[in-house]
Formats: C-alpha cells, sequence, structure tokens
C-alpha cells in the first residue's frame, strides 16, 4: 500500500535471530519450518484446552487434525512469505523500500514464489487451476467407471460417494471460481490501463490461500474413514455426522472462500479507482464488466458459505446445535437452515461461475467477428440485472426440501426471468455474429459452441423452475445434465476459448490452431454425447449420487461412460497443444488477433510495469469497422504504433485459417 | 499525479491514473465490511430459524440473559468509538497526544468489554451445548467477541505505531481505516445486543 | 433473415415432433404424473424453437459470414444495435416465461389440491430403509407399501436420523423426509403394478440401495391386506401377483414371488413363534416393525425380502460361525447376534461394506427389545 511506504520512519537497524538465512528468508525453506511449527501449536494448544477441560483423553487425534487443518496451512502462509511486509509495517518497524524484488517474473522459479505483479499471479492462478481440473476430471472418470454397468464393484458406496463430492468441490472451488480470476488477474489491469492491482500483496494471498483449500481437499482422501462423501453441497445433519474427511471441506472450503473474497475485493478497487483517464464504465471492455459484477456477487454472497461451514464445523466438532433436530433436550435445532444458508451462497456461485465467461465471450466474438459489441448498454445492464435477480432465487433448489410450500412460488417466478436478461446476452452475441467477418478460428469456435451448449443448459434450467416438473426430476441424473451443459458447456468453454485467445498474450507464443480445433471438435462432439443421454435416463427416474442403479439404465450408462473416456482423453490434446506451443510455439506479435482493448497494444507477454505511461482512452472497446476509430492512445510513441489500436490497421499482422 | 508520472522511469510502475477520488484502501475497508455485515446476515438467519420459524422459546427455559450487564457492557464499547474518533481528530490537529490518549483509551475500553463478555461466559449458567437457544447465543455473541478481537490487534498496532512517531495530520489512513472497521464493530453490537438481549 | 425464419419454422417443425415422441417418462402410474408429462411436453414445444433459432444463427452465421480466402472484407460493418430489436428479445421471452409459469403454477395447485376422501400413510425414513405406517389400521407398520387404486393419498413423512427423501418415478412424486418436522405429499395412484420407492437424497453409504417396493392393488385386495396388517396376521395368501408388472424395475417378479413365498411361510410360522415363547414374538415383531431390519434383510419367517444386507435365512448361522467372527462377536449364536445388532462392524461377513446398517440400535433399541429380537433371530436361523 502506498500509503504505508510514505508512512515508513527512517530504517533503524535491528538485531536479527541467529537463523541461517535459508529460514529465515521468505520461501519454502521457512515455510517447511513453518508447518512444522504449525503442526506443534495445533497439537499443543488442543492438548491445553482439553486438559483444562478435563476432556479425557488429552491428545485426541480427531481434535488435534481438526485444528491442524486450520492452523498448519496459515502458519504456511507466513512462512512463504505472504505477510512480511504487513508484520514489519504492523509493528512500526521500517517497511522495506520499493525495490521491485517481488515483482515480475525472471526464471521459471519466480512462478513458485510469492510475487505481486499481477501477471505473474494470473498465470499462477491459471496453471493451479487447470492442474485441479485433471484432478476432477480424473475423478470423473473413476466415476464413470463405476457407473460403466450395473453391480460394478469397482469402488465401494462410501468411495464413490466420496468420489463425486470431491469431483465437484474441486471443479466448482478450486477451478471454474479461482481459473476465471485467474484470467482476468491478468488481463483486466491491461485492459483498464492500470500498472497492477490496487492491492499487490493481498493479491498475492489470495492466491497461497488457493492451494491451501485444494490441498486440504485432496488429502481427504487419507483421512480415516475416507474423504467428504456427502457431495458438494455437505447437507446437515448428515455433515455433521460424517467421519473426520468432512472437515478437510469444511475448513478447505473456507480457504477457497476468503481467497476469492478478497480477489472480489481487489477487483472492485482496482476497477473503482484505477481505470487510465477516459476510461468511463461505459468505455469498460465488457470482461471488466462482467468481472465486476461477479466481484459483487463474490463479496456479497461467499460469507454465507463461510457461516455455513462454521456452523457444520461447530456441530461436528464442539457439539453445538445448529442442525439435529430431533424431539428431545436442546436438540432444537433447524435442518433447513443449512440449505437456506448454503444456496443462499451457492446459487449466486453459479453466476460467479458463469458471468466471467459471458465477459470473455463478449470479448472473443466482438474481435472475432470484427463488428462491435450489438448493444454494448443492454450488456452492461444484463450483468447487473442477472446480479440482483441471482440473489432472488436460491429455493429453486429446495423445491423438494420440505420446506413451506408458498415459498416455492415466488422462488419460481424470480427464476424464470432469469432467462430474460441471460436471453439478451444470447441475442445480442447472435446479432454480432451477423453480417460479420467470422473469424472461424479455436477461440471462436469455442465462443459458438458455448453459445449454443450454454443455451441448451440454460434451457434445462428454466424448465427445472418449473416446480411440478423440478418435484419429478429434481435428484435424478436430469440435474447432473443440467448441471454440465452450464458448467462444461458453459463455462469450460468459456475458460477453453479465454485460454486460447489470450495464450499468446500471456505466453508470449502462438498455440497450433490444428491442434486446437482438433481439441474442440472431439470436446463439443463426446460432450454432447456424455451428458445428452443424462436428460433422458433422469426424466426415467434414473437417481443421482448412487454407485448402484437399476437394470434398465446400463445400455445409456455403458455409453455415457465410453463417451466420457474419449471426453477426457480430448483434453489431453489440449493439455500436449499448451504445452509444447509455450515451451517452443512460434513468437506471438504483440496484437495477433487485431484486438482493441488496451492488453492488445502493448507487447507479449507485457513489460514488467504494463506501461511505461499510461494510455489515455478516447473511444468505445469495439469499434470495428469504424474507420480510423481508436480506444486508447499512448502518450510516447516508443509505444507501439497507435494504428495497430485501429480497426483500419490491415497490413497488420493479419492470421489466416 | 500527472506530474509524477511523467518523472518516473523503467524502474518503477507508471504512478497510476486516480479515476475516483476515493481512497482505496478506504474503499476496500467499505467493501470488506459489506462481507463482514453478510457473515453476520448468516448468524442471524441461523437466529431467525431458530427463534422464529421453528418458534422456539428466548431464552431457553429456565434460562435468562444478563441485560443490565450486557447494558454497561454497550455503553463500554460505544465509547470506544467516541475515544477513537477524538484520537483521528486529534492526529488531523497535529495533536499527537491526543492520538497516542485516544488510542491507548480506546484499546483498554475494547478489552474491558471482552473481559466482561467472558466473564459473562462464566457465569451465565448455559452452554452453547445445552439447547439450540445457546448454540445460537454463544454463536452471535462470541462471532462478534472474535470481530472484537480483531479489532483490538489492529488497534494495538495503531498504538504501537503512533507511539514511534507515525502518521502526520496529512498521512494517517493507516489508523483511520482500522477506526472504520472499529466503528463498525461497535455499530454491529448495538444490532447484537437489541436482537439476542433485548428483544 | 427470411431464411432464417423459414429454417427455423421448418427446424421446429422437424425437432418438436422428434423431442415429443421420445419415451421419455416411465409408466404414468397417477393422477399426478398425468399432468406433468403434459407439462412437460408443452415446455418442448415452448423451447425447442429457441434452441432451433440459437443454432440456425450459429450455423448460417459460420457457413455465410465467415472469412473466405481472399477476402476484401476486413471489418464488417459498424452495426451498434437496434432499439426495436432488443425490445422485441425482451419482450417476447418475458411473454413466453409470463405463459409457462402461469401454467406450471396451475398444474402444482391441482396436484397438491387436498382431497376428503384421502388415506393418510406415515412414510418413516431411517438410515436405510422405509417403513410405512397406516392409522387406518391402528398404525401398524410394514416394510411394504401397498396401496388401493384410485384413492387419493396423504403420505406424511418423517426421518429418524439424516435428511432422506422418498420418490417413486411412476408417480412423478417426490419429497424429502426432514429431521424434526413433518412434511407431506399427495399422490393418487391410477395404475395397477410393483413400483420401486427410492430415497433420493443422500443420505449415507447406504443411499444407493435405499429402496422399498410399492404394490398399487385392487381396493378390495387391498383392504384384506390391510385388515391382515391390522390383526398382525400374515398377508392373505393369493395377494395376486399385481397385473402390469413394471419391466426392468429391479428384480420385480422375483420379490413378488418371494414376497408370497414370505407370506406363506410366515403363516405356517406363526405357530413356531409363539411356541418359542412370547419373547421370539416380541421380538419378530421389532424385526419387521419398529427396527425396520426387514427394509433391508431376508427372512422367510418374518416374510421380509430386503436385499442391502446379508439375508438371514441363509448367512446368519454361517457367519456366526466363522472363526473370526466367533472370536470377536462371541462364540455363541446369541453373543453373535446381539453383537451383530448393536455393534455392526465389528466383524463385517465378507461381500458387504461398513457404513450401511445403522450402528445406533445399541441406543435406539430397549435392552428388552434387543433382547427379544435375538432370541427371535436365534430361533429362526437356520
Ligand atoms: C454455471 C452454472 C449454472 C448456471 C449458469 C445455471 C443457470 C440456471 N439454472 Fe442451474 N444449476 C447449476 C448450475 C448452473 N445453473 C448447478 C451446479 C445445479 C445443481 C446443484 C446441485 O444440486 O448439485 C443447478 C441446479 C438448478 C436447479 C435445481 C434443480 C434441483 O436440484 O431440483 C434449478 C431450478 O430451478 C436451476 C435453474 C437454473 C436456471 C433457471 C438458470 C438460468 O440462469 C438459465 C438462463 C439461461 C437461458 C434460459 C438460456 C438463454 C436464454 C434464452 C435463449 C432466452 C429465451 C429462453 C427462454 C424464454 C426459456 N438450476
Ligand atoms: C465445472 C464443473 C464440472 C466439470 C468440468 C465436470 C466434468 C465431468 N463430470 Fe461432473 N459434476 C459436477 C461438476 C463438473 N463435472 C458437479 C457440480 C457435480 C454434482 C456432484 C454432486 O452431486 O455433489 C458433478 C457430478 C457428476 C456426475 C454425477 C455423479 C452422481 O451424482 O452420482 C457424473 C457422472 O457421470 C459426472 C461426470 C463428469 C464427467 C464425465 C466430466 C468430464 O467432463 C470430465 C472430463 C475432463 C477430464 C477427464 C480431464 C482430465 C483428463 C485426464 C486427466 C486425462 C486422462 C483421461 C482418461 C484416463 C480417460 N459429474
Ligand atoms: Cu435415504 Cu438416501
Ligand atoms: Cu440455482
Amino acid at each position: 500500500m502506498a500509503t504505508a511506504v510514505s508512512e515508513a520512519v527512517p530504517v533503524r537497524t535491528r538485531t536479527r535471530v541467529p537463523l541461517p538465512p535459508k529460514l529465515r528468508a521468505p520461501g519454502w525453506y521457512r515455510a517447511a519450518l513453518f508447518e512444522v511449527l504449525g503442526l506443534g501449536f495445533a497439537f499443543g494448544i488442543t492438548a491445553l484446552i482439553r486438559w483444562l477441560q478435563h476432556i479425557h483423553p488429552i491428545v485426541s487425534g480427531s481434535a488435534v487434525t481438526t485444528v491442524a487443518l486450520i492452523v498448519v496451512p496459515l502458519f504456511f502462509i507466513v512462512g512463504i512469505g505472504c505477510c512480511d511486509y504487513w508484520v514489519y509495517w504492523a509493528i512500526g518497524r521500517p517497511t522495506r523500500p520499493e525495490d521491485h524484488s517481488t515483482h515480475g517474473a525472471r526464471t521459471w522459479r519466480d512462478y513458485f514464489r510469492v510475487n505481486t505483479d499481477h501477471k505473474v499471479i494470473g498465470i499462477q492462478y491459471t496453471v493451479t487451476s487447470f492442474f485441479f481440473l485433471f484432478v476432477g476430471g480424473l475423478l470423473a472418470m473413476l466415476i464413470r467407471v463405476q457407473l460403466a454397468k450395473p453391480g460394478m464393484q469397482f469402488l465401494t458406496p462410501e468411495q464413490y460417494n466420496g468420489v463425486f463430492s470431491v469431483h465437484a468441490t474441486v471443479l466448482i472451488f478450486l477451478f471454474v471460481i479461482p481459473v476465471f480470476a485467474g484470467l482476468a488477474n491478468f488481463v483486466l489491469p491491461l485492459m483498464i490501463g492500470a500498472p497492477d492491482m490496487a492491492f499487490p500483496r493481498l493479491n498475492a494471498l489470495s492466491y497461497w490461500l488457493l492451494p491451501m483449500g485444494g490441498v486440504l481437499m485432496l488429502m481427504s482422501f487419507l483421512a480415516p474413514g475416507g474423504s467428504f462423501a456427502s457431495g458438494w453441497t455437505a447437507y446437515a445433519p448428515l455433515s455433521t455426522t460424517m467421519p473426520l474427511g468432512q472437515m478437510f471441506f469444511t475448513v478447505g472450503v473456507q480457504f477457497a472462500g476468503f481467497s476469492s473474497i478478497f480477489t472480489a475485493l481487489n477487483f472492485l478497487v482496482t476497477i473503482i479507482t484505477m481505470r487510465a483517464p477516459g476510461m468511463s464504465f461505459f468505455r469498460m471492455p465488457l470482461l471488466v464488466w462482467a468481472n465486476f459484477s461477479t466481484s459483487l456477487l463474490v463479496v456479497i454472497a461467499t460469507p454465507f458459505i463461510a457461516s455455513s461451514q462454521f456452523f457444520v464445523l461447530l456441530d461436528r466438532a464442539l457439539g453445538f446445535h445448529f442442525f439435529d433436530a430431533f424431539v428431545g433436550a436442546g436438540k432444537n435445532g433447524n435442518v433447513l437452515m443449512y440449505q437456506h444458508v448454503f444456496w443462499f451462497y451457492s446459487h449466486p456461485a453459479v453466476y460467479i461461475m458463469m458471468l466471467p465467461g459471458f465477459g470473455i465471450i463478449s470479448e472473443i466474438i466482438a474481435t472475432k467477428s470484427r463488428k462491435p459489441i450489438f448493444g454494448y448498454r443492454m450488456m452492461a445492464f444484463s450483468l447487473l440485472a442477472i446480479v440482483i435477480l441471482g440473489f432472488t432465487v436460491w429455493a429453486h433448489h429446495m423445491f423438494v426440501s420440505g420446506m413451506s410450500p408458498w415459498i416455492r412460488i415466488p422462488m419460481m417466478i424470480t427464476t424464470a426471468i432469469i432467462a430474460i436478461p441471460t436471453g439478451i446476452k444470447i441475442f445480442s452475441w447472435l446479432a454480432t455474429l451477423w453480417r460479420g467477418v467470422l473469424h472461424l478460428d479455436t477461440p471462436m469456435l469455442f465462443a459458438l459452441g458455448f453459445l449454443t451448449m450454454f443455451t441448451l443448459g440454460g434451457i434445462s434450467g428454466v424448465m427445472l423452475a418449473m416446480i411440478p416438473f423440478d418435484i419429478h426430476v429434481s435428484q435424478t441424473y436430469f440435474i447432473v445434465a443440467h448441471i454440465h451443459y452450464v458448467l462444461f458447456g458453459g463455462s469450460l468453454f468459456t475458460i477453453f476459448a479465454g485460454v486460447y485467445y489470450w495464450f499468446p498474450k500471456m505466453t508470449g507464443r502462438m498455440f497450433d490452431d490444428r491442434l486446437g480445433k482438433l481439441h474442440f471438435w472431439l470436446t463439443f462432439i463426446f460432450f454432447n454425447l456424455t451428458f445428452g443421454p443424462m436428460h433422458l435416463i433422469g426424466i426415467q427416474g434414473m437417481p443421482r449420487r448412487v454407485a448402484e442403479y437399476a437394470e434398465k439404465f446400463a445400455a445409456w450408462n455403458l455409453f455415457i461412460s465410453f463417451s466420457a473416456f474419449i471426453l477426457g482423453l480430448s483434453t489431453l490434446v489440449f493439455l500436449y497443444n499448451m504445452v509444447v506451443s509455450w515451451r517452443r510455439g512460434p513468437r506471438a506479435a504483440a496484437n495477433p488477433w487485431r484486438g482493441m482493448t488496451l492488453e492488445w497494444q502493448v507487447s507479449s507477454p507485457p513489460p514488467v510495469f504494463n506501461f511505461d505511461h499510461v494510455p489515455t482512452v478516447v473511444g468505445g472497446p469495439y469499434e470495428y469497422g469504424v474507420p480510423g476509430a481508436v480506444h486508447g492512445i499512448f502518450k510516447k510513441p516508443e509505444a507501439p504504433p497507435v494504428a495497430a489500436g485501429s480497426s483500419s490497421g490491415v497490413a497488420t499482422q493479419e492470421r489466416q485459417e | 499525479m500527472e506530474a509524477a508520472s511523467v518523472a518516473h522511469d523503467q524502474h518503477g510502475p507508471p504512478e497510476a491514473h486516480r479515476s475516483s477520488r476515493v481512497h482505496a484502501p478506504t474503499l476496500g475497508m467499505l467493501l470488506f465490511i459489506i462481507s463482514e455485515v453478510m457473515i453476520f446476515g448468516a448468524f442471524f438467519t441461523a437466529y431467525f430459524f431458530i427463534r422464529v420459524v421453528t418458534h422456539d422459546p428466548w431464552p431457553a427455559h429456565g434460562t435468562k440473559l444478563p441485560v443490565a450487564v450486557a447494558g454497561v457492557n454497550t455503553a463500554i464499547l460505544v465509547s470506544s468509538s467516541l475515544t477513537i474518533h477524538w484520537a483521528l481528530h486529534s492526529i488531523r490537529k497535529g495533536n499527537r497526544f491526543g492520538l497516542k490518549a485516544g488510542m491507548v483509551a480506546t484499546f483498554l475500553l475494547g478489552l474491558t468489554f471482552l473481559t466482561i463478555q467472558i466473564n459473562e461466559y462464566i457465569h451465565i449458567g448455559f452452554a452453547p451445548q445445552d439447547s439450540a437457544q445457546g448454540t445460537i447465543f454463544y454463536s452471535l455473541t462470541g462471532l462478534h467477541g472474535a470481530h472484537v478481537f480483531i479489532g483490538l490487534c489492529a488497534l494495538a498496532i495503531v498504538s504501537i505505531r503512533s507511539f514511534r512517531g507515525h502518521y502526520s495530520p496529512e498521512h494517517h489512513e493507516g489508523m483511520e481505516v482500522p477506526g472504520i472497521y472499529w466503528h463498525f464493530v461497535d455499530a454491529m453490537w448495538i444490532v447484537v445486543y437489541t436482537t439476542v438481549y433485548i428483544l | 433473415m427470411l431464411q432464417i425464419v423459414v429454417a427455423v419454422v421448418i427446424g421446429s417443425a422437424i425437432l418438436i415432433p422428434l423431442t415429443l415422441i421420445v419415451p421419455w417418462f416411465p409408466a404414468k402410474a397417477s393422477a399426478q404424473a398425468g399432468r406433468i408429462h403434459t407439462l412437460y411436453d408443452v415446455l418442448l414445444i415452448a423451447t425447442v424453437p429457441i434452441f432451433v433459432l440459437v443454432l440456425t444463427v450459429v450455423g448460417y452465421s459460420m457457413w455465410k459470414f465467415r472469412l473466405k480466402p481472399n477476402d476484401t472484407r476486413v471489418d464488417g460493418p459498424p452495426i451498434h444495435g437496434n432499439t426495436r430489436l432488443e425490445v422485441v428479445w425482451t419482450a417476447l421471452p418475458a411473454v413466453l416465461i409470463i405463459g409457462l409459469v402461469t401454467y406450471a403454477y396451475t398444474v402444482l395447485r391441482s396436484n397438491e389440491a387436498s382431497k376428503p376422501t384421502a388415506m393418510t400413510v406415515n412414510v418413516t425414513e431411517r438410515q436405510f430403509a422405509f417403513e410405512f405406517s397406516y392409522p387406518e389400521a391402528g398404525n401398524k407398520v410394514s416394510p411394504t407399501l401397498y396401496l388401493p387404486l384410485g384413492r387419493p393419498v396423504v403420505f406424511k413423512l418423517r426421518s429418524l436420523d439424516v435428511i432422506h427423501s422418498f420418490f417413486v418415478p411412476e408417480f412423478s412424486e417426490k419429497l424429502d423426509a426432514v429431521p424434526g418436522i413433518t412434511t407431506t405429499l399427495r399422490v393418487t395412484p391410477t395404475r395397477l403394478g410393483r413400483y420401486p420407492a427410492e430415497c433420493t437424497e443422500l443420505c449415507g453409504a447406504g443411499h444407493g440401495l435405499m429402496r422399498a417396493p410399492v404394490y398399487v392393488v385392487e381396493p378390495s385386495v387391498f383392504q384384506r391386506w390391510l385388515a391382515a396388517l391390522k390383526a398382525n396376521a400374515p398377508p392373505p395368501i393369493g395377494t395376486p401377483a399385481p397385473k402390469a408388472v413394471q419391466p426392468g424395475v429391479p428384480g420385480s417378479g422375483k420379490s413378488v414371488a418371494s414376497a408370497a413365498a414370505g407370506s406363506s411361510s410366515a403363516g405356517s410360522s406363526s405357530s413356531t413363534s409363539t411356541s418359542a415363547g412370547g419373547a421370539a414374538a416380541a421380538g419378530k415383531a421389532v424385526f419387521t416393525g419398529a427396527s425396520g431390519c426387514s427394509g433391508c434383510h431376508t427372512l422367510a419367517d418374518a416374510g421380509a425380502s430386503g436385499t442391502v444386507g446379508p439375508n438371514l435365512d441363509v448367512r446368519l448361522r454361517t457367519d456366526c460361525s466363522m472363526p473370526a467372527s466367533k472370536r470377536i462377536r462371541g462364540a455363541t449364536l446369541t453373543r453373535c447376534i446381539h453383537t451383530a445388532i448393536v455393534n455392526p462392524y465389528a466383524y463385517i461377513p465378507n461381500g458387504y461394506t461398513k457404513g450401511v446398517m445403522p450402528s445406533t440400535f445399541g441406543k435406539t433399541l430397549t435392552p428388552s427389545q434387543t433382547q427379544s429380537l435375538v432370541s427371535y433371530l436365534a430361533s429362526v436361523a437356520k
């Protein structure tokens, strides 16, 4: 924080504890040391408390673990060096003068250190979350093996429950949500002409909190009694009576949650206070608008899932009575309360997982069809409309939950209404395509795939909003189909599109468009073959979350499993393409897509401090086809020629398919 | 601002354009407070469900809440809001003594509040495990207590730094922002007190 | 423009019938199901055109507007928007939505309308079994659900541990059973047959196995069955194997047979149990009733045909005679059975997994109940 620096008093020398520098300096060594300390601390504190409370035995494995789950990651965070600056600042010690040593990456090693450069953090975020995509995907493969035929003994029932629970949790909390934060981390400051995020150190902290959550989730498989197995929804009182593994979810979600809250704060402040001169709100690229709306959702909604998990933690670890509702002394908790609190976050969460994707699609469709976004303002307003409506529909997940029936009616109405702003966006994108000049390369293909697949998923969503129909299909594979059409066909398609689209900017190299197209077609086809049939078997009555099912679904499930395996393999094409292109793909030009938004006006990859001089914005972000139109201009000529930003720059690198 | 950015060379980032008059850390704190309010919101939802939806008696049969003591405690916490405001006022006018005194006073008041709260726990006569009402009572007051604790840490930091000679009439955001947080903690207690003890 | 409209009309004209002839739903076995099936058809008719529209526009643009080799156009025309168009595509979906929501509401109303002639059935759920009791039969409980054809039924759902759910696909109705409250579900069976009742709310390791058979039978047959249940006697011999057995419902034919077998053998065994003494009789009551054992275990003497847990007719004695079992659960048969009830995971018979059988019977059953249950099982164990 700049202010902190200006407040710093002249450097005083301080006596140092005699420790080998490796252990004193922030980094992995110190992190390891701190983890050991953390373990010791957790052990000590639990033993102490139990001793004071006369609880026997004084040393209880599960108690220590529960505490350690919370303490050890925090110690790691301090050890790796997320908080050094704040500690110095807090105790009024001289804060290190801003040599930008922790800024920017010179070697690959810098990606494994605490770094305050939003571009480095963006890449850290993206790579980490893609790692979790593959983990979650592999778990999905296990699911499909188990379901390949009825009577399969591949996994025991509780193992199966654990597998799909971790599958969903990892893919939601550690892939979709953070990967959007990662992409936005990289491009958003560039897009609004800011040298970095508003709070670079907080940004670093948000990133490092994420792997903590992820590691916990995966470690739950090692827990006695297996991983958490109550679904990603972790309904109480099942979750409060689960084996220890459940705590890994309860605590892990907290880390992921606070990570996204901090990022959201950062985005909001950055967007509000650090836009380049001339960048009025209605000159912002729609990606910025999308992340602005998403961050609002995160800041308001995420505390609710944090709380819901606090409740579970207290009920399970300390024997509180939030949720155990049995006649008899004190057992007068309220079970449905969990679902209300949980869904008040988790419905908005589904838009947290979609709105940034909408932003990405707007960028790509405008650039790739060489036309201004159709109805820019409506695009922005519909985002805000979705944000507001998103908070009024949570109970559509509870139509069969036994809550008082009247609540379902207003929820059905609001839920159905959300189709309207979303429709506005879909139709506007279609109108943007109309009479454009479509460059059908990989990012564009994924964008178009998204348009069709998300519409399908959305429509099944609107069907689900119709209470009587939902009563029939709720908790069946129809829901699973909906989930994947919106999350895979929706979110994941936009993520693929975005990664391909900004790959040149992030890495400075071009990807192999041939492989990209192969990846798209494989994914598109086998995605539909995998999840399409689930609509049918769902309506026919195959329940979700079961390791065993009736004979009559056998044929379809076998078919689905096969398609799923090929779908899985198709992601290996993507992996190969990314890795190889990153290492030795052809160098990318500064502006391969002839985009007008600011991130394309700087070199690829961008200079450490983004701009020598903050550009001045003089026009809208999507003025394609408007002769001589320019979005941003740079004061000094050493910045790339203005022409690059203008749509009439014909000569500039024309890429052909 | 512009002058600064021109003066900049490659060794540092260009001065960011200030597209809004609000001060970034202050805005950040305000947004964070929104999140905090929502956390309390969730806990109040639990309260609502126990007390309104399932119509449980409040407080549980055979238990009663020390309304008076808590009332005194409320007064203490509210007064701490005034002292920290005084501290801010003083540093604005460059009165360092006022700053230090105000901060210390605030810190001590907060500490008193917390001790009284803990003492209340010890003597209140029911445990969170006894009933859902107990659970809700301890959770709400405990959640707030945790916030008081965080606030106290912030106050301690600010006090230390003010004694170490930080802050000036021009630059005192470092104490202003924690101040906002402290005001929020106080305001939130008033809500908790009315809903849990009085109503 | 025109081509699009034509294409969408044609596309919908083809796709809508296709989607309508797909056999989406299982057999229509309740009045509610009928209305829901129609609602779904309406939803298809209303939304398929939307999907076709999006598909056509995307496809058409990919074909017509794609950048062709030696294309002179650099950029598209700078069209920023068109207010009339935007109003249209805001208004039309709005109208559609209003229509659909209103219709769905009417369906909901008629599906949940309370009928004066309705019969109440209490459904009590626990990990991992259903238990049905009929006020009209003095709340006598049964592990299987019998319903009279054509009579409205009000299910009162309760749960004894975690959240469960009650779903009969052929009835198209489902509702959660929530600890602490009683939830209400209305169904009017309209088709004879045997259907599965499933728990569709994740409730633990045994969730996928939490099933119970549902029979919709002629009212006369039902009355006889109910009377028998009330008299706590075995169901009358000759309960007709219900007509129109659902093809493919897990083990439909089989367990109809086994139910009959169960009833007949139960008929003979009522004498044995009396001779075995009151304790055993009480134990049988516990087995078929309060504890819900019969929901998961097969035991001919009690007319139980559950397939979740070990088949007690064949496994009980053999498993208890395993050396490991003798060591862990005690040498004598009664010790073994007792341990198996109060502490089921002490020794797990091979082929079965931990976490399925509730480990709470030690608490939920009174010592006397447990005792009588043990002596009953010991007396009938083959
Ligand atoms: C990215 C995530 C995402 C998104 C965007 C959505 C979007 C929507 N979802 Fe979905 N949903 C999930 C993720 C998502 N969902 C998940 C994960 C679950 C399961 C949770 C669990 O139980 O595990 C779920 C479950 C779920 C349920 C509960 C089902 C049940 O458990 O019983 C319902 C019910 O109303 C629902 C509805 C909707 C609706 C109406 C939308 C709308 O926002 C869709 C709007 C979009 C369109 C409608 C398409 C484009 C619009 C047009 C082309 C205009 C014209 C269209 C019409 C007029 C129809 N969803
Ligand atoms: C973004 C979210 C997301 C994504 C991307 C996916 C991706 C997939 N999901 Fe998942 N899924 C959910 C979110 C997601 N899912 C959620 C929220 C639930 C609900 C859980 C609950 O009920 O609580 C769910 C539940 C769910 C179920 C229902 C489980 C049940 O209810 O019993 C199934 C069943 O088929 C399934 C399958 C798949 C498959 C086959 C993929 C595939 O698309 C995965 C393909 C990707 C890969 C495979 C990448 C990894 C590939 C490799 C590592 C190469 C190696 C490949 C091979 C060895 C073949 N998912
Ligand atoms: Cu009971 Cu699932
Ligand atoms: Cu939802």
